[in-house]
């Protein structure tokens, strides 16, 4: 498995960058996401107020987290669905590899899940000698690439029709090269249909788990999320403890806005709520069903009010959509399960400052993600508070996120100051301006990373307070 | 099974930061009204969704049932169509006899019934329990007669829709019928034929779903 | 639109206005400050720009230093004590000042009042003055760039056009991705300078496939980054700050 850390993002963000074929295939992609997008949202008005309803519904659905958590655990254990809880990703890999185990499962049929994703539930299942084969066409693609997904909503995006044709010459016998898309799909289907057949269990993930019924809810295209669902005996749901909402009423809103942010779809093919395993007499569906919940880091992010904001999240993928830095530098080069700006925000918080300070920094803070997000994440503003996390002290208190102080650097933290006492007395900024001005022939040619492809800009010969001084004194100004 | 520490724990946390908290004092929750359209103007929006998403919509009546699925799946080549006997429309369905060979959802899915349900069962057709018409949506409520493989595993679904039982949109629905009273094992809500996108943004039908989706909207 | 901004009650025509130049102007783009003195006082406005002012704070803010910009925001705001607007030539600044310093100087009394002082200098010609500019210039075409905060903070693309549009003589054209950020972004632009580059590479090229002369913006940020980017590519193409661009378009001759 191809390996991508978040500690090289700098090198990682070097390595997609000059990659032309890369930088062809995300942006023709975006391109294609944002049109959809746009054409999905036409009324300026009806996208106004369902966003402002969509934030209100997920703050409320915070604000009662801890209630609605227990009142969804009571209902889905009343319908027959098992629950389980889990504060990090080895306690989640080994509640689904016990359930595996009891059941004597060998085969794992996998629908599209992040949050297995953010957990390596496939590597662990491997290692338990249980084969965890991704069904979602874009995972699997990105499965027999060895590689992980790019995109939260298109995970093989970063491939091209050809790139994936000569991938299933390679992994699927018999295949002989084709880069049309039918064709390809085609034969993917094939070889997974017989894996659906078979498979001892389905894991998928969960798009709104809703309290008051005890109903998971998923959305998706294929029909692979309702094959992992229904067909093999056992069927284990994961999903992060933010997923939960109140009620059915809080779904349409929702789901409406998901869907059309994602891909510019009125709904998608197909809304799956599952609410109970089989029940006797019932002749297909899965006789056991379990729901994970998983923390890994929001619990942290749930207790601050203002990163809480990070978990109304409904995870369309639009903002990375309209992210001008992750058309640019792909999904890969974050390193992160989640890329482009929620995986900047969200990261922080599951593995710390530390290892991701690059990330929160890597932005020039546009705004086009918190234009286009459904549920009115703040991100800039929350890129901007991770920045000050990342920077402050190690020791000071509160310790809010995890890894504070991580970005620290003391040179740059003593430039601040210095910048800040030069720009709080007129006296010292007026004296250096003027310095500046006068010596700028002594401005180095060279200006870093700024003079790679740009020229070093040139003071003035004089600035615009002497210049206006001056004219105030000659009594010029009209 | 359940961590009853790991629960126990996330709980605390979560609890300690809104302990307190007034929920009276949330902001209004305001939906954006749609206007109203009359049943006809409905119809069309749920018929012009469902052929934009690929779906073929044919309007007929209980009565001409037989007649048109036996039609489209001699254009199809199909000699077979999966159904659940005592499903909503079996008697209608049960008036192909002679044209078509029909199979019977009599069975568990489980073993070999299971792999003849994936390699054997070239088409179904089903019921529908209401539809939506602000999506082009098809709701169905898998039963014991007509189970959830049936509108999944053949790569040809036909369903048969009761113009009757249209709404305007999800929310309208729910509430209509009181969903929050009580859901059933399964529901799902189907907008056309399966597919994908996810080579290079190339539309593809029958990912992993039926390939074609049928629609029977009966109006007369 | 799609995140309108907030809409705000504007004021008649004051008699006086403060000028905010900005520290990027100020040793740098004077002749922009000039302008938009001159610009406005052809309006009969007495434009005072005060000697104490330095800068909005963005850039340690930015950074997360915020005690630092706090410090520095602070500062700045007791520089404009008359109750009169402040008028920035920046849409960066001027939404630091407007939109960020409710919250970074929240203990400070009376911090919103002077947030509502603040406008971005084509909004202030739009809405305030309403202002009715007269083209004295050659036919021409140009494409117009706006920074991001300008666009999404105080909706400064829509009074830029407006006040383009208003010139008979000028042909806007939009460039493709007109929207997409440049890749400023400040300090961004020095701690991932390999992303930066690659957006304002793009930039340039969406610009240059426009054949101008010059593109128009309120944002010497944007301005330094796209320019040092076309005169590394030894490309002629330059912007032009929209005061002075319709300074030069209204008089036609500076020296009148």
């Amino acid at each position: 498995m191809l390996v991508i850390k978040v500690s090289e993002f700098i090198k990682n963000v070097k390595r997609d960058l000059n990659d032309p074929q890369l930088r062809e295939n995300f942006r023709g992609a975006m391109d294609y996401l944002m049109d959809k997008r746009q054409a999905a949202f036409t009324d300026v008005d009806e996208w106004a107020t369902l966003k402002e309803q969509c934030k209100r519904i997920k703050q409320r659905c915070l604000l009662k987290l801890p209630h609605l958590l227990e009142q969804l655990e009571e209902n889905l254990q009343r319908n027959g669905i098992e629950v389980h809880w889990a504060e990090t990703t080895e306690q989640a890999n080994e509640i689904i590899a016990k359930l595996i185990a009891k059941e004597h499962g060998k085969s794992v049929v996998k629908g599209k899940s992040m949050v297995s994703e953010e957990v390596a539930l496939n590597d662990h299942l491997e290692q338990q000698g249980v084969e965890c084969l991704e069904t979602d066409m874009g995972e699997y693609i990105v499965q027999l690439a060895k590689e992980h997904p790019s995109h939260i909503i298109m995970p093989a995006i970063h491939q091209n029709k050809s790139q994936i044709g000569k991938l299933f010459v390679q992994h699927i016998d018999g295949f002989d090269y084709s880069s049309d898309v039918d064709t390809l799909i085609k034969a993917g289907r094939n070889v997974l249909r017989d894996k659906f057949c078979q498979a001892d269990v389905g894991v998928t993930g969960v798009n709104f788990a809703v309290a008051e019924t005890g109903t998971l809810c998923l959305v998706e295209n294929e029909g692979n999320g309702r094959m992992c669902s229904t067909v093999p005996d056992l069927h284990i749901a994961i999903t992060g403890i933010e997923k939960v909402i109140e009620k059915l009423d809080d779904v349409p809103p929702l789901l409406s806005l998901l869907t059309r942010s994602a891909t510019g779809q009125a709904i998608s093919t197909y809304f799956n709520m599952i609410t109970h395993p089989r029940q006797p007499g019932e002749k297909d569906g899965p006789k056991a069903v379990h729901l994970v919940l998983l923390d890994n880091g929001r619990s942290q992010a749930f207790a601050d009010e203002e990163l809480r904001q990070t978990l109304q999240c409904i995870r369309c993928g639009a903002c990375m959509n309209h992210c001008p830095v992750y058309t640019r530098i792909g999904g890969h080069a974050y390193g992160t399960v989640y890329p482009g700006p929620i995986g900047k925000i969200a990261t922080p918080h599951m593995l710390g400052l530390e290892a991701t300070n690059e990330l929160p920094s890597a932005s020039s803070l546009c705004g086009a993600c918190e234009e286009v997000c459904p549920v009115g994440i703040p991100i800039p503003k929350l890129l901007l508070r991770l920045r000050k996390e990342s920077v402050k002290p190690r020791a000071d208190m509160p310790q809010t996120v995890k890894g504070q102080g991580g970005g620290r650097k003391p040179v740059e933290a003593l430039i601040w100051q210095l910048w800040a006492l030069v720009h709080k007395s007129p006296w010292l900024y007026r004296w250096s301006t003027k310095l500046l001005t006068r010596l700028s022939w002594l401005m180095p040619k060279n200006l870093g990373p700024w003079t790679t492809a740009r020229t070093a800009p040139k003071p003035a010969a004089k600035t615009l307070h002497e210049l206006i001084g001056e004219n105030e004194k000659q009594g010029k100004r009209k | 099974m359940t961590n009853q520490s790991a629960r126990n724990n996330i709980l605390a946390k979560l609890k300690s930061q809104v302990a307190g908290a007034d929920y009276d004092k949330l902001p209004k929750e305001t939906g954006f009204e749609y206007p109203k359209l009359s049943r006809e103007q409905q119809l069309e929006q749920f018929v012009g969704h469902l052929e934009s998403n690929h779906a073929q919509v044919v309007k007929t009546s209980k009565a001409q049932i037989a007649e048109v699925v036996a039609r489209e799946l001699k254009s199809l080549g199909i000699d077979r169509l999966l159904y659940g006997k005592s499903g909503q429309y079996s008697e209608e369905i049960q008036a192909l006899k002679g044209s078509v060979t029909l199979q019977e959802f009599d069975f568990v899915v489980e073993s070999q019934a299971k792999q003849n349900l994936f390699d054997n069962t070239p088409a179904a057709i089903t019921g529908a329990h209401s539809a939506i018409a602000a999506t082009g949506t098809i709701v169905l409520w898998p039963t014991v007669e007509e189970p959830r493989t049936l509108s999944l595993v053949p790569p040809v679904h036909f369903v048969i829709v009761d113009a009757e039982q249209l709404y305007a949109n999800f929310a309208l629905l729910m509430n209509e019928q009181q969903w929050h009273n009580k859901m059933p094992t399964n529901v799902v809500l189907i907008s056309g034929p399966s597919k994908t996108a996810d080579i290079q943004q190339t539309l593809a039908y029958g990912a992993h779903g039926p390939e074609k989706l049928v629609v029977l909207l009966l109006v007369g | 639109m799609e995140n309108s901004v907030n809409i705000r009650q504007y004021p008649h025509k004051p008699a006086q206005v403060y000028l905010y130049g900005t520290c990027l102007v100020d040793s740098f783009y004077p002749q922009s400050g000039l302008d938009a003195i001159e610009l406005l006082t052809k309006q009969d406005i007495e434009v005072i720009y005060p000697q104490g002012q330095t800068c909005c704070g963005q850039p340690a803010y930015n950074s997360g230093y915020q005690d630092q910009a706090k410090a520095v925001a602070l500062h700045q705001i007791k520089q404009f004590e008359l109750d009169i607007p402040i008028v920035v030539i920046s849409g960066s600044c001027g939404g630091m000042m407007r939109h960020h310093y409710p919250a970074l100087l929240a203990d400070e009394p009376g911090i919103q009042a002077f947030c509502d002082r603040i406008y971005e200098f084509s909004e202030f010609l739009v809405h305030v003055l309403n202002i009715q500019l007269f083209d004295s210039g050659n036919k021409e075409r140009v494409a117009l760039h706006t920074s991001c905060a300008a666009r999404r903070e105080m909706g400064a693309h829509e009074t830029s056009k407006k006040l383009l549009e208003q010139l008979s003589n000028v042909e806007l054209v939009e460039h493709q991705y007109e929207s997409e950020c440049c890749g400023f972004g400040g300090t961004f632009a020095v701690k991932h300078g390999d992303i930066s580059v690659a957006m304002v590479e793009d930039k340039t090229k969406h610009l240059l496939a426009e054949d101008t002369v010059r593109y128009i913006s309120g944002d010497w940020g944007c301005m330094m980054n796209i320019d040092g980017a076309l005169a590394h590519q030894k490309q002629p193409l330059r912007g032009e700050h929209i005061a002075s661009f319709l300074l030069d378009r209204s008089v036609g001759d500076k020296g009148e």
